[in-house]
């Protein structure tokens, strides 16, 4: 927790499964007695900021999360906003578009976060969402976690923007892939900030994963801005967390949870000698 | 944080042994602008020995190549370690800041 004055956040940028590796780097922190004092979750990194700020212990964590993510959650098309994307004209479109139905996603995303509040957290939490229709960053910090994961995990093209309050959101990382101002915004000044780029597949073989592909090329690239300038214009310190991973890891590929959370921890465990003095007050 | 200082043909180089992170980072600063006052404005980071950085770290870099540029120099690094260059890539580092394999290129760099 606070120590010397100083409040640690981490924040977890998108990146899908990867983002469990936000749960091998909270083991390295609880092993070395560092707690948090907020969380901030963008799209995947979203799923994860919730259940640790709820309180749910590591392992199960862990659990609710690799059940949760599955590729079942995509099986059922959304036909009718497919044929109304197509055929406006005899359909009919109404400005949202997802290929996806999300009833599964939603039921899914019901067990660990379903009837959760903000306010319930046991860490201060934030979720970054976009606005679909401003493009503006909207940060949700209060109401029904649910809510904020459906809206911030809604990948363009995929899944439907969600309707919170009087907005329709999207898709966090549209707006803000490693959203660490808003933890500067909330006060912290030493924040650890583990983001991933989105790999580029070798073969764009249909029009879904060249819609993938062109959304990477400008996700990645507003990571890459975006970071450069928290970083330089701020006087919080940026930690840098990035995990390395030997192998693919996919959109579905859950049962690699424990290896991308093993490789957080050892991410975070360059780490920690710096942190600790940090922590201690050496700056 | 350990930094040494030694003119190579054109340039100064100033090699770094540690970490370039919050709590080394004044000092550092205050060293690096030492040579840019002194003029030493064409300068070489050997940044071989460095295998941490943070933002901290990051911002010192940063002030010491606006230094030398406002005074007609350069900075530009050389050796850096794989995650330090990863930190660089991601913060646009790289897009803004020549470096180089080995010292004797980044010196080659300017020229005699």
């Amino acid at each position: 927790m606070t120590t010397n004055n100083k409040r640690v956040a981490l924040v977890i940028g998108a990146g899908s499964v990867k983002c469990a590796a936000a749960l091998g780097l909270w083991r390295a922190l609880e092993r070395a007695g560092i707690g948090l004092d907020m969380v901030v979750g963008c799209s995947g990194g979203s799923l994860y900021a919730s259940v640790m700020a709820l309180g749910y212990d590591l392992d199960t964590c862990a659990r609710l999360t690799r059940e949760l993510w599955t590729p079942a959650i995509t099986k059922k098309r959304a036909t009718r906003q497919i044929l109304g994307a197509l055929f406006p004209g005899l359909f009919g479109f109404d400005g949202k578009f997802g290929m996806v139905d999300d009833t599964a996603m939603w039921d899914a995303l019901s067990g660990p976060y379903g009837g959760k509040r903000f306010e319930d957290a046991k860490i201060p939490l934030h979720i970054v969402t976009t606005d679909l229709h401003t493009g503006e960053k909207v940060v949700l910090s209060s109401g029904p976690v649910q809510d904020a994961i459906r809206a911030s995990i809604a990948i363009p093209y995929i899944w439907r923007p969600w309707k919170v309050g009087e907005r329709w959101l999207m898709d966090g990382c549209m707006s803000d892939p490693l959203p660490v101002d808003v933890a500067i915004r909330e006060g912290a000044n030493v924040i650890l900030a583990m983001g991933f780029e989105s790999p580029y597949p070798r073969k764009l073989r249909n029009g879904s994963r060249y819609a993938f592909h062109v959304n990477s090329v400008y996700t990645n690239n507003l990571l890459r801005a975006n970071f450069a300038f928290h970083n330089l214009a701020h006087h919080a310190e940026i930690i840098t967390v990035l995990p390395e991973f030997n192998r693919n890891i996919g959109l579905f590929d859950t049962d690699q949870i424990p290896y991308v959370m093993e490789e957080g921890e050892r991410a975070t465990e360059q780490h920690l000698p710096y942190l600790e003095k940090l922590l201690a007050g050496a700056a | 944080m350990d930094v040494t200082v030694e003119p190579r043909g054109a340039a100064t180089v100033v090699r770094l042994v540690g970490s370039v992170d919050g709590i080394t980072a004044g000092p550092l600063e205050a060293r690096l602008l030492e040579q840019v006052q002194g003029g030493a404005v064409k300068l070489v980071g050997d940044l071989s020995g460095v295998a941490y950085t943070s933002s901290a770290g990051l911002r010192a870099l940063l002030a010491t190549l606006k230094a030398t540029r406002s005074q007609g120099g350069d900075f530009r690094l050389a050796g850096v370690q794989p995650a330090v260059l990863k930190v660089l890539e991601l913060s646009g580092f790289t897009s803004i800041l020549k470096h180089y394999p080995d010292v004797d290129a980044a010196v080659q760099s300017f020229g005699s």
